[in-house]
């Protein structure tokens, strides 16, 4: 029976999507199209299970911490242009460089009547502080020193340093009501100060929402959001085909077009906010002290070729840089390093290598996209300048257990992405210290330091492209492509499509 | 007759004690849940800290005797994704995977005994050949692909079922057809052999020679004689399909105990693997256990061969 199930689980998800592709293509769609949804509902198919409606528990963007948004209030949010935007706070500021004030606005109160004031926003901060509370989010708070009431509507929170991306990270952070903490499970109930409150919660399957009357800072668009837990790509296809999904996202690639012209439904794409690369560990011989070798990788792969052969021309390369352009310190002068094996041969013939040179190359399986396929063009394209990639397919919790452990291979390929998309988080986790950075470069975690210790855009912004430029010069990685995200929506309304993972009710639109 | 029930339950309790400890073993040796839970490239000293609060920075042995101590108690933990008690939310799974695989397995049992004897008592017919040629894909047909088949033409070309998910009735209808089909597929083929050995049996010719009426020689006679394997296998099958059938459940949105224990493997969410692994080892453990306790009762020569 042990067998069994790993084995089955083993099998679902690839053969499944080859499978639907040669079905979909078979399948006509000619037929009547039958919608019992009314206008009033908007259905949205989440990719995978919602573990808990407890924010101070979520993290991952696209189930739990979207959930948490249409329940709670955060004191600032992102909208689908990138910028954020005040929900429980008018306005905000830093106060030089070891605190930020928060303005909030007067007279937001729980469903029950209790004020979401300052003393509960510091209510809510303390408790993700304290270790007992066993808050996973708690690593967001570390460089916090003290949570400060000013006034019922002023709330200073103070830093051990600067602490510029503050801001972008209490956009994932919700209040919960300290009176109705007492007696209730936030787990599994919910009762806040959001646009919606919840109806009904069938752990594994859905979520219904309905309007909050009470709310005050953020309105309800729908009479009813229902969230249904779909994890199949192709039942979530279907289920937009079908008329019964408003709002589907990681659709199949090859899928995109068809939906389209089915004249069912609509489907499209955005660059992801996640950046492909093939790591390279650098404190590994021989990748280790030879800027030359890792160079000459990334002139080895062909990633035009890639995003055309591979994702349909649904991609977009990298410039050069871990960072799409929807980060704070993306770097706009930089350029991909451009395919030509000549070039790669000779670099690494003066990087002193003799070929063939055998090199590893560790792929986890069933968390990044087309993870198997990438790594065999890669391989490929590696051999042509003489370099024998071992390709090792591994189970992505087996292989993250050597990769956060300090102990990766030559050579891995994952995808990286960071929800405050900032330059400080997704850079830092290159920074020396960082246990998964495999990469020990003075000037780069200068450049890094030198962004982090001041709350000065203009400043930052500069020191980020001192690192992305440096970055990019000793290419601790292969920079591949922005993963594109993929959606569909019914008729029903258009979706401000964004690629930062969040899901809102809010951004559908009504036609 | 009391021995031979002890000893049975004796084994009982040895094989799932000795699943429970391989799932244990196995699930520690293949991932660290404390890094999936935390976004990659978490400090050290916090992803060292989750490890002490989940208790795995323990030796394997000392986990492997708090789990057994507290698995008698049937605590089997919290889940680190859903911070509540795993086996409370196996249970919580159960009856939308009991509902599937009941309604499959009466379904799929009373279709394939028809086809089933109907290809034995014809036999050579053009009626046998079209049962068991249907038998036969049924049974290769992976089941992922015909489900997804039926969601396209049912649901999305037709509109007339709903693709997945479970609100009503009619949500149950595909994934109930696509289970029933590999369920009759599987009693059809078995019933039908064992049929055909029961028919060339002596009692058989006896009861015809007699000049019973053929409908008698097949139903009283040879039918019955005929069951016992299919009950052994109709009792297999009911207890992999209360295990959750896992490539149902995902493509069809049930949120049942297979869809629950697949994503709990992705996680490495220990306490959810090893509740569910428990459940369904008893499912299975004790079905077969009563099989063998009903086996005797059935036939008498079962218990003077051990």
């Amino acid at each position: 029976m042990v067998t069994k199930i790993s084995s089955l689980a083993g099998a679902a998800p690839g053969s499944l999507r080859s499978l639907t592709v040669a079905a979909l293509l078979g399948a006509s769609l000619a037929g009547a199209l039958a919608s019992s949804a009314s206008a009033e509902t908007l259905t949205i198919a989440l990719s995978s299970t919602v573990n808990t409606l407890d924010p101070t528990q979520a993290q991952v963007v696209g189930t739990d911490v979207s959930v948490a948004t249409h329940l709670y209030s955060p004191l600032v949010a992102r909208g689908p242009d990138g910028k954020l935007y005040g929900v429980l706070a008018e306005s905000w500021q830093p106060e030089g460089d070891s605190a930020w004030l928060f303005n909030l606005k007067p007279g937001v109160t729980f469903p029950g009547g209790e004020p979401l004031d300052a003393e509960a926003v510091k209510w809510n901060i303390d408790r993700i502080r304290n270790p007992e509370t066993k808050s996973r989010n708690r690593s967001w708070f570390d460089p916090v020193s003290e949570v400060e009431v000013v006034s019922p509507t002023q709330v200073r929170i103070k830093t051990k340093g600067p602490y510029p991306t503050l801001p972008d990270q209490l956009s994932m952070i919700f209040f919960l009501s300290p009176e109705w903490m007492k007696t209730h499970n936030p787990a599994t109930e919910a009762y806040g100060t959001g646009p919606y409150k919840l109806k009904q919660f069938v752990a594994g399957d859905r979520l219904i929402l309905e309007p909050n009357d009470k709310a005050v800072l953020e309105k309800p668009t729908f009479d009813e959001v229902s969230m249904r837990v779909i994890p199949e790509a192709s039942a979530r296809v279907a289920g937009l085909l079908a008329g019964e999904v408003d709002l589907a996202f990681d659709l199949p690639l090859e899928d995109v077009e068809r939906i389209k012209k089915s004249g069912r439904a609509d489907a499209g794409w955005v660059p992801s906010s996640r950046s492909m690369v093939v790591r390279m560990n650098t404190l590994k011989a021989p990748l280790a002290g030879n800027t030359k070798l890792r160079q000459a990788l990334n002139y080895a792969v062909d990633k035009e070729g890639m995003v055309e052969a591979l994702l349909g021309g649904l991609g977009t390369v990298s410039q050069c840089q871990i960072l799409t352009p929807a980060y704070f310190g993306f770097n706009q002068d930089l350029k991909p390093y451009p395919y030509d094996p000549a070039k790669a041969k000779q670099l690494i013939k003066e990087a002193g290598i003799t070929t063939p040179l055998k090199i590893d190359l560790e792929v986890p399986l069933g968390r990044y996209f087309m993870a198997s396929e990438i790594g065999q063009i890669v391989a490929g394209q590696l051999q042509e300048v003489g370099i024998e990639a071992t390709i090792k397919e591994m189970d992505f919790g087996a292989w993250v257990k050597t990769y956060a452990g300090r102990d990766m291979g030559q050579m891995a390929l994952l995808g990286q992405a960071w929800p405050t998309l900032d330059a400080d988080g997704m850079l830092g986790l290159y920074a020396a210290a960082n246990p998964t950075a495999y990469f020990d470069d003075k000037p780069f975690d200068e450049a890094l330091k030198a962004g982090r210790g001041t709350t000065d855009p203009a400043k930052r912004l500069e020191a980020y492209k001192t690192a992305t430029a440096r970055m990019c010069e000793e290419a601790p990685v292969i920079f591949l492509f922005a993963q594109p995200f993929t959606y569909g929506t019914s008729k029903k309304g258009t979706w401000k499509a964004r690629g930062d993972d969040w899901v809102r009710a809010t951004d559908v639109v009504t036609k | 007759m009391s021995r031979y029930i002890i000893e049975r339950i004796g084994e009982a309790l040895v094989a799932v004690w000795g699943i429970v400890t391989i799932v244990f073993v196995v699930t520690r040796m293949l991932g660290d849940p404390a890094v999936l839970l935390l976004p990659l490239g978490t400090p050290e000293a916090q992803v060292a800290a989750l490890r002490a609060e989940l208790g795995l920075e323990r030796p394997m042995i000392i986990q492997y005797l708090d789990f057994l101590v507290r698995a008698v108690q049937g605590d089997f933990g919290l889940s680190y994704q859903f911070f509540r008690p795993a086996m409370d939310l196996v249970l919580e799974r159960l009856p939308a995977t009991a509902i599937l695989a009941g309604t499959s397995i009466v379904l799929g049992v009373i279709i394939g005994s028809l086809a089933g004897f109907v290809a034995a008592v014809r036999r050579g017919s053009i009626l046998e050949f079209l049962a068991m040629t249907v038998a036969l894909l049924g049974q290769a047909t992976p089941v992922f692909w015909l489900g997804i088949m039926l969601i396209l033409y049912f649901g999305v070309n037709l509109g007339w079922l709903p693709t997945g998910g479970w609100d009503s009735l009619a949500s149950l209808v595909l994934p109930v057809l696509t289970l029933s089909i590999f369920v009759a597929a599987t009693v059809s083929r078995l019933f039908r052999s064992s049929m055909l050995d029961a028919l060339s049996e002596d009692y058989v010719r006896t009861a015809r020679a007699k000049g019973l009426p053929p409908g008698t020689v097949y139903t009283r006679h040879a039918g019955r004689n005929a069951l016992i394997p299919v009950v052994t296998m109709v009792a297999i099958l009911t207890a992999e399909l209360l295990g959750g059938s896992a490539v149902t459940e995902t493509v069809f949105s049930w949120p049942g105990v297979g869809r629950l224990l697949l994503q709990a493997i992705e996680n490495k969410d220990f306490p959810i693997i090893q509740a569910g692994v428990f459940l369904i080892a008893v499912i299975f453990v004790g079905t077969n256990l009563l099989i063998d306790l009903i086996y005797p009762l059935l036939d008498p020569r079962i218990r003077v061969s051990r």
